[in-house]
C-alpha cells in the first residue's frame, strides 16, 4: 500500500533540470528520510507531491489522487510544513494556532499541542519574538493540527539546538498514528538513520530508496555510505586555505605557522609580532570579550561574558536557541551596543575604532545576507572592494577566490537563485574576500548539505591552522568536535568553558552513565550531544 | 585617498545594479514619469473649455439672437440647448448636462431699444466651484462687450492694455510643465531613496554593510549618489522633451538650471534617505513617503500660493523643498532668473540637504540597537 | 465560511499589531484635511501689485487708493520703471498696473483711458487674477469717481449666479473633493503590500497547503480592509461636516453606499498591484508612482476634465476618483440629484467589478517556481 507514487516525474525552472525523469514510492505508514544535496531537488519534489507546482511531464498519485488536478480535496488530508513556514510573525501562539485550526477545521484543543512543544507558558507572546526552536516547534503544531493522514516536512530542524531537535522528533513521533505516512527532508544523517526508509536524491533522480539500516548499523557509518552515494568526498587540501595570505597590514607574520593551542588546551597564549601601530603592544588576545553583558529591560540577554580566543584558535559557541549566542556575537562585531562591558578585535574597542577593527575582520550572518539581484561576481567585487581592496588586486582576488570556491558555473547567476549550499558558500566567501586574521561565523552550515558541511570544516579547519581565529556558532555536534575551545551558553550565560573532552569529562562526572547513547567513544566519554544537553539540564536544576 | 574613492565607487555601482537590474523595477523608474509628463502636459489645463449651455430666450428677438450668436461663436462654449421652462433649466444644471444657464427676460428686446437696463442671468454650476467661476467669467465677459458695442464706442471707459511678462498668451502649459518637471522629479526621486535603506534593512544586508570597514559616510554617499544621478538624468530628459516637444522657451542659463536641479534633488534626496533610514519596513518607508509627499505637493505654491496661506502655514512651507524647486524650475525656465534670485532659493535647499542626510548618517550608527 | 472568517479575524489581527495601517487610516485623512482646509485656498486669492502713477491729476491718486483699499490686493506703489520690472522678475509682486500721463485727460474728454496692465506670465493662475482684479477695481473707481457722468450707461447687466455656492467658497467643494483623493491614497497605500507580504514571508505557501480556496484568500484581503477603509472614510466625513462645517445637502446612507462601491474599486487596484507583483519593493514603488498624483491633477478635482482634448478625458475614465468626485460634490453642495448619483455608482460598480475579476485571476494557488 503506497501513499504516494510517482511516475516519471520532470520539472525544469528555465534550462535547469530539477525533477529528472523520477519515479519513486512512498509506503503508507512509514517515516521516509529525504535527504540529498542541496538543489538535489527535494524542496521541489515535495512541491510537486502537494500540487504546489505543476510538473513538466509525469504523474503523481497522492492518497488516491492527482495533486495537479484535485489539490482541493488533497490538501484536505495533508500536513505540510515549508522550509519557511508560514507563521504570521505579528499574530500570538495561540493565534497562530486557532488560525490554522480554523484553516483546517479542526477544534480549538491545543493543550496537548502546547505541552508537548512546551510553549504553554508563551501562548500570548508574538510568535515573530519566539526563539527559533519554539518557532519550528509551533510550525509543526500548526501542521500537526488534524491529524493529517500524510505528513510532509521539509528541512523542520534546520537552525535547531539538539534539544528542540529531539523535541520536533519525539512530537512527530507521538502525534501521529500508525497509519499516518511522514515525508521528512532533512540535513541531519542522524535523523534520517532512525526513520524507515531514506530516500537518497541527486541532480533530480532517486540514488537510494530503501532501509536506513540496510545501509549502515549506526548513524556515523550511514553518515560515510550517504556521502560515498552522493559522490563522495575527498579530504583533499584546502585550496583556501592555500590560498590564504595574512595581509601585511595586519601585521602579522607572513610565514604559516602551525596553531600552537590546537590539541595543547587553551592555556597556551601567543604573543603576536609587534606591531608598528601600536608601538611595544602586545596582543595576547585576538578577539577579546570583556564583562560583556547586555540587558533589555530587566531581562539580561547576556551576563558578564568574558573570553578571550588566541590566533589560530577555534572557538565555538553553542548553546539552545535564544540562550545569548546571537546577541554575544552582534557585540563582538559590534552590530549591537553592550549595555556594559568591551569587545576588542586585535586588541582594538569595536566601538571606539569600528573601522579599523572591521577591517581584521570576515563576517558570515546566520540569515544569508548578499545581495540578492548582484551576481555571484557582482558580490564578491562588490565586498573585495567594500575591505578596500585595491582595483587591480580585486580582480585577479576574485578571479582566484571564484576558482577556489568552484563558483565558475554560477559566477553570473543572479545569488538569490542559487541554492542554499552555493550561498552559504558564497557567505563564506564574501567574509575571506580581503584575507581577514579573524572569522566571525553565526551558524555557518544551517541547512548545507552533509558533504558541503565537510567541505566547509576542512577549510575552517585548514585556515585555522594558518592562524586565522574564528569564532563560530552552530547547533550541529559533530562540528563542535572540530572547535579547540567551546563555550556553553545557557540563559545568557557562559556555564562551561573549555575542550570538547574537557565538557565532555564534566557531563560524564555529572551524569556516570548517559542513557542510551548510540554511539560511544573510546574512552567511554558521552558524546557531545548527550554532553550538551547534560549539562544544559544540570544547570536547569 | 584612492582607495576611499574606489571603496563609494563600488557601493555606488552595487546600488546601480540593485537598482537596473530587474527589468520591472527599471520600467517602472523610466516608463512612470515619462508618461504621467505626456499625459498631464497634454490634459492639464485652467481654461474652460467646451462649456454647454442651457438657454431660455424669453424675447425671442433679433436683439437676443444677437446676444446668443455671440456666445456660439465663441470657441469656449460648445452646445447649445433651449429649453422651455425653469423647470428643465434646474434640471440641465443639476444633471450637469450644461454647466452654464443663460436666462434673457420678454422685455429684453424692448429695453435694449430704449437703453434701459436690464439684466441677464448667468447660472454657473457651483459644485464645480473653480471652473464655474471661470466660464461664468467668460459669459459675463461676452455679454459686457456686446453692451458697449451697443452702447456706441463713445464716452469715458476704461481700456486695459495687458501685458503678460514671460508668457504673452498666458500659456497655461508652459506653467503647468515647469511644474511637472519638479513634481515627477520629487515622486521618482522620493521613490528610488525611501525603499533603499529599509529594504536592506528587512534582506539583512544593511548588518554586513555595518560590519564591513566601510564608515557611516561611506555608506551614506554610496546611499545618495545613484538616486541622485538617475534622478538627474530623468529631470534633464524630462526638461529636454519640454523644450523640444512641448515648444516651452528656455529664457535662463542652463548652468544654473543644472545646478538648481542638482541641489533640489540633493534635497530630497536626503529627505528620502531620512525616510528610509528610521523605518523598520518597507511598508513604513511607504507611509513615510506617502505623509510627506502630499503636504510637500499641496504646500508647494502650485495649487495655491503661499502668500495666500495662513502666516503659520507658510512658515511651514519653509521646509517644503519642493516650495524652492519649483520656484527655480520655473523661475529660470521661464523668467530667466540671474545667479543672485537662483542663490537665495538655494540656501533653505542646502540647508534641507545637510540636515537630512546627516540624520540619515547619524542613524546609521544609532540604529545598532 | 469558517476559513474565511479565520483569514478576516487573522488579517484584522495584523492590523491591530501594525500600527501602521492605522495611521494610513486616520492620521492621513486629518493631516491632509488639514492642509487642504488651511493651505489651499482657490478663490479670494490676494495677490500683490506694484503701482506706478505717470498722471499728476488728483483724481486719479483716488485709483491708486482703491488698489489700497481692495482686499484682494497688496499694492505697492513705485516711482521708478526699473524697480518695478525687477521686482516682476524677483517675483516680489505677481504684476503692476501703470497709469499713463494722459489717462485723466483722455477720461475727462469722454475718450477711453488706456490703463497698462503687467502680469507675471510664468505664474499663469496669478497672472489671471491680476488682470481680473486690476480691471474690476478700476471699473469700479471710474462708477464713482467724478469721470462716471462721462460714461456709457449699461443697457445689458450680466448678473452672475453661482448655483450651490453662491459665495464661492472654495472649501465647500475642496473639502468634499479632497476626500476622493485621500481615499485613493487609502485604499491603494492600505492593500497595496498585504499580498506580496505574505509571498515574501512564505506564509502563502503554508496558506496554500490547507483547504483555502481561491475566493476566501480574496475575500480575506477585500472584507477587512474595506471595514477598515469604511471606517476611515466616515472620519474623513466627519471631519469635514462635524469639525469644519462644510454644509452638506445629501443623503448620509446614499453618501456611504456610493463610498463602499469607491472603496470597492480603490481596494481592487491595489490588490491587483499587490498580486500582480508579489514583490513588495515593485508594489510600493507602483503605488508611490501612481498612487497621488492622478488622483490630484486628472480626477477633475484641480482641472476641468471637460476642457481635456478628448483622448485624456477618455483616459479618465478608468480613474475611480473621477466618478466619486463628482458624485461627493454633488451630493455635498446639491443634495440629491439622482441622474448623478447612478451614473456615478454605475460607472464604480463597473470598474470595482472588472478590478475584483482581475484579483481573482491574479491570485495564484500554486508557486511559479
Amino acid at each position: 500500500m503506497n501513499t504516494v507514487t510517482i511516475t516519471n516525474l520532470t520539472k525544469t525552472f528555465n534550462n535547469l533540470t530539477a525533477i529528472n525523469n523520477l519515479s519513486l514510492d512512498i509506503e503508507k505508514g512509514k517515516i521516509t528520510g529525504l535527504i540529498g544535496a542541496d538543489g538535489a531537488g527535494k524542496t521541489t519534489l515535495i512541491r510537486l507531491i502537494i500540487g504546489l507546482l505543476l510538473p513538466d511531464s509525469g504523474n503523481v498519485e497522492v492518497l488516491g489522487l492527482n495533486p495537479f488536478t484535485q489539490k482541493p480535496e488533497l490538501v484536505s488530508k495533508i500536513g505540510y510544513m515549508p522550509q519557511k513556514f508560514g507563521l504570521y510573525e505579528d499574530l500570538t501562539v495561540i493565534e497562530n494556532l486557532k488560525l490554522y485550526a480554523d484553516l483546517k477545521n479542526q477544534p480549538y484543543d491545543f493543550d496537548k499541542m502546547l505541552e508537548f512543544t512546551s510553549l504553554e507558558p508563551f501562548q500570548d507572546r508574538l510568535a515573530g519574538a519566539l526563539s527559533g526552536g519554539m518557532k519550528q516547534k509551533l510550525g509543526l503544531a500548526c501542521t500537526l493540527l488534524g491529524t493529517p493522514e500524510f505528513l510532509l516536512l521539509d528541512e523542520p530542524s534546520v537552525g535547531v539546538d539538539p534539544i528542540s531537535r529531539r523535541d520536533l522528533m519525539k512530537m512527530v513521533r507521538e502525534m501521529i498514528s500508525p497509519e499516518t505516512t511522514v515525508l521528512w527532508s532533512t540535513a541531519y544523517l542522524d535523523e534520517a538513520h532512525s526513520f524507515d526508509t531514506a530516500v537518497v536524491l541527486d541532480k533530480g533522480k532517486v540514488i537510494y530508496n530503501g532501509k536506513p539500516h540496510d545501509l549502515a548499523s549506526t548513524p556515523q557509518e550511514f553518515e560515510e555510505k550517504v556521502i560515498e552515494l552522493m559522490g563522495g568526498y575527498k579530504n583533499e587540501p584546502s585550496k583556501i586555505a592555500e590560498n590564504y595570505t595574512y595581509n601585511k597590514t595586519f601585521n602579522f607574520d607572513p610565514s604559516p605557522q602551525p596553531s600552537p593551542t590546537r590539541g595543547e588546551g587553551e592555556n597556551s597564549s601567543i604573543s603576536l609580532p609587534n606591531s608598528p601601530q601600536k608601538g611595544k603592544d602586545v596582543i595576547t588576545c585576538t578577539v577579546e570579550a570583556d564583562k560583556l553583558e547586555k540587558k533589555y529591560g530587566n531581562f539580561y540577554a547576556v551576563k558578564n561574558n568574558s573570553f578571550c580566543i588566541n590566533r589560530g584558535e577555534i572557538f565555538g559557541l553553542l548553546g539552545p536557541n535564544g540562550a545569548g549566542k546571537s546577541t554575544s556575537f552582534k557585540m563582538m562585531c559590534g552590530l549591537t551596543k553592550p549595555t556594559s562591558g568591551t569587545a576588542r578585535i586585535m586588541g582594538i574597542d569595536i566601538l571606539k575604532n569600528p573601522a579599523k577593527a572591521r577591517s581584521n575582520l570576515g563576517y558570515m550572518a546566520q540569515k544569508f545576507s548578499l545581495y540578492g539581484q548582484l551576481t555571484v561576481r557582482q558580490n564578491l567585487q562588490f565586498f573585495a572592494a567594500a575591505y578596500g581592496i585595491g582595483l587591480l588586486d580585486r580582480k585577479k582576488r576574485v578571479d582566484e577566490i571564484i576558482e577556489v570556491f568552484d563558483f565558475q558555473d554560477v559566477q553570473n547567476q543572479k545569488s538569490e537563485d542559487l541554492p542554499l549550499g552555493f550561498k552559504q558558500r558564497l557567505s563564506l566567501a564574501c567574509a575571506l574576500i580581503h584575507n581577514p586574521p579573524i572569522l566571525f561565523l553565526d551558524e555557518p552550515t544551517s541547512g548545507v548539505d552533509v558533504i558541503a558541511r565537510r567541505e566547509f570544516w576542512n577549510h575552517i579547519t585548514s585556515l585555522a591552522k594558518k592562524g586565522v581565529t574564528i569564532l563560530v556558532t552552530t547547533h550541529f555536534m559533530d562540528e563542535a568536535e572540530f572547535c579547540d575551545r567551546i563555550s556553553l551558553f545557557y540563559k545568557g550565560e557562559a556555564i562551561a568553558v573549555g575542550t570538547p573532552d574537557e565538557l565532555k569529562r564534566q557531563a560524564a562526572l555529572l551524569n556516570p552513565s548517559p542513557k542510551s547513547s548510540p554511539a560511544r567513544e573510546e574512552e567511554g566519554l558521552p558524546t557531545m550531544e548527550d554532553t550538551f544537553i547534560t549539562l544544559i539540564k544540570e544547570s536547569e536544576e | 585617498m584612492i582607495e576611499y574613492f574606489r571603496r563609494i565607487l563600488a557601493l555606488i555601482k552595487k546600488e546601480f545594479i540593485t537598482i537596473w537590474k530587474d527589468p520591472k523595477s527599471r520600467g517602472i523608474i523610466i516608463a512612470m514619469p515619462l508618461l504621467q509628463l505626456f499625459v498631464f502636459a497634454n490634459a492639464i489645463t485652467m481654461e474652460v473649455k467646451n462649456i454647454d449651455v442651457a438657454l431660455i430666450d424669453r424675447s425671442n428677438s433679433v436683439e437676443s439672437r444677437e446676444l446668443i450668436s455671440r456666445f456660439e461663436h465663441s470657441p469656449r462654449f460648445r452646445k447649445f440647448s433651449y429649453v422651455a421652462d425653469e423647470k428643465e433649466f434646474k434640471e440641465k444644471i443639476d444633471n450637469q448636462k450644461v454647466q452654464i444657464g443663460i436666462y434673457i427676460n420678454n422685455d429684453f428686446a424692448s429695453s435694449v431699444k430704449s437703453k434701459k437696463t436690464v439684466n441677464v442671468l448667468v447660472v454657473a454650476d457651483g459644485r464645480q466651484t473653480n471652473s464655474a467661476a471661470i466660464a461664468g467669467g467668460y459669459a459675463m465677459q461676452i455679454i459686457n462687450s456686446y453692451n458697449s458695442e451697443i452702447t456706441g464706442v463713445q464716452g469715458t471707459s476704461i481700456n486695459p492694455v495687458i501685458r503678460n511678462w514671460f508668457n504673452p498668451n498666458l500659456e497655461y502649459r508652459w506653467y503647468i510643465l515647469t511644474v511637472i518637471i519638479a513634481m515627477l522629479a520629487l515622486v521618482i526621486t522620493l521613490l528610488l531613496t525611501a525603499l533603499s535603506i529599509a529594504r536592506e534593512r528587512e534582506m539583512g544586508t544593511f548588518d554586513q554593510l555595518i560590519v564591513s570597514p566601510l564608515s557611516s559616510f561611506e555608506i551614506l554617499l554610496g546611499k545618495t549618489i545613484p538616486p541622485l544621478i538617475i534622478a538627474l538624468v530623468l529631470t534633464l530628459i524630462m526638461t529636454l522633451i519640454v523644450i523640444t516637444c512641448f515648444k516651452v522657451p528656455f529664457a535662463g542659463s542652463i548652468w544654473l538650471f543644472l545646478l538648481a536641479v542638482f541641489v533640489s534633488l540633493l534635497s530630497i534626496v536626503g529627505v528620502g534617505l531620512f525616510i528610509s533610514s528610521i523605518s523598520k519596513t518597507q511598508q513604513q518607508a511607504i507611509l513615510g513617503v506617502i505623509t510627506f509627499q502630499m503636504p510637500a505637493v499641496l504646500l508647494s505654491g502650485f495649487i495655491s500660493p503661499i502668500e495666500d496661506m495662513p502666516l503659520f502655514w507658510q512658515y511651514l512651507t519653509w521646509i517644503n523643498p519642493v516650495r524652492f524647486f519649483m520656484v527655480l524650475t520655473r523661475g529660470i525656465f521661464l523668467k530667466g532668473m540671474g545667479f543672485q534670485d537662483v542663490f537665495v532659493n538655494l540656501i533653505p535647499l542646502i540647508i534641507i540637504a545637510i540636515i537630512t542626510l546627516s540624520l540619515a548618517g547619524w542613524t546609521f550608527k544609532r540604529k545598532l540597537d | 465560511m469558517k476559513i474565511l472568517m479565520a483569514l478576516i479575524k487573522k488579517e484584522f489581527l495584523q492590523i491591530i499589531r501594525d500600527p501602521s495601517s492605522i495611521i494610513i487610516a486616520f492620521v492621513l485623512p486629518l493631516l491632509s484635511i488639514l492642509i487642504y482646509m488651511y493651505g489651499v485656498n482657490l478663490d479670494s486669492v490676494k495677490v500683490t501689485l506694484g503701482i506706478k502713477n505717470d498722471d499728476p491729476n488728483s483724481e486719479i491718486s483716488t485709483l491708486v487708493k482703491s488698489f489700497g483699499h481692495s482686499k484682494y490686493v497688496n499694492s505697492i506703489v513705485f516711482n521708478n520703471e526699473k524697480e518695478l520690472t525687477e521686482a516682476i522678475t524677483r517675483s516680489k509682486i505677481k504684476g503692476a498696473v501703470i497709469i499713463p500721463n494722459d489717462f485723466s485727460t483722455k477720461l475727462s474728454r469722454g475718450q477711453s483711458g488706456d490703463l497698462l496692465i503687467i502680469t507675471d506670465g510664468s505664474e499663469v493662475n496669478t497672472a489671471n487674477y491680476v488682470q481680473s482684479y486690476s480691471t474690476s477695481i478700476a471699473n469700479g473707481w471710474l462708477n464713482t469717481s467724478k469721470f462716471r457722468r462721462l460714461a456709457n450707461p449699461v443697457v445689458v447687466n450680466p448678473e452672475l449666479r453661482i448655483w450651490y455656492n453662491q459665495d464661492l467658497n472654495s472649501h465647500y467643494f475642496i473639502l468634499p473633493g479632497s476626500i476622493s483623493v485621500t481615499m485613493t491614497l487609502i485604499g491603494i497605500l492600505l492593500t497595496a503590500l498585504v499580498v506580496a507580504r505574505e509571498w515574501e514571508r512564505g506564509t502563502m505557501e503554508a496558506l496554500l497547503s490547507t483547504q483555502v480556496r481561491k475566493i476566501d484568500i480574496v475575500l480575506g484581503k477585500y472584507i477587512p480592509y474595506f471595514t477598515l477603509g469604511m471606517i476611515s472614510m466616515m472620519f474623513n466625513v466627519f471631519l469635514c461636516v462635524g469639525v469644519f462645517k462644510v454644509p452638506f445637502r445629501g443623503n448620509f446612507l446614499v453618501l456611504f453606499s456610493v463610498s463602499a462601491l469607491f472603496l470597492f474599486t480603490l481596494l481592487g487596484v491595489g490588490l491587483t498591484i499587490s498580486s500582480k507583483l508579489k514583490n513588495q519593493f515593485l508594489a510600493s514603488q507602483v503605488s508611490l508612482g501612481i498612487g497621488f498624483l492622478p488622483a490630484l491633477l486628472l480626477s477633475g478635482l484641480m482641472f476641468p476634465i471637460n476642457s481635456m482634448p478628448k483622448f485624456f478625458q477618455i483616459l479618465t475614465m478608468i480613474l475611480p476618483p473621477r466618478y466619486f468626485i463628482t458624485f461627493i460634490e454633488s451630493e455635498f453642495m446639491a443634495g440629491g440629484v439622482n441622474s448623478i448619483r447612478l451614473i456615478n455608482a454605475f460607472f464604480l460598480t463597473i470598474l470595482g467589478l472588472f478590478l475584483f475579476a482581475l484579483v481573482y485571476k491574479s491570485t495564484d494557488m500554486r508557486l511559479k517556481n
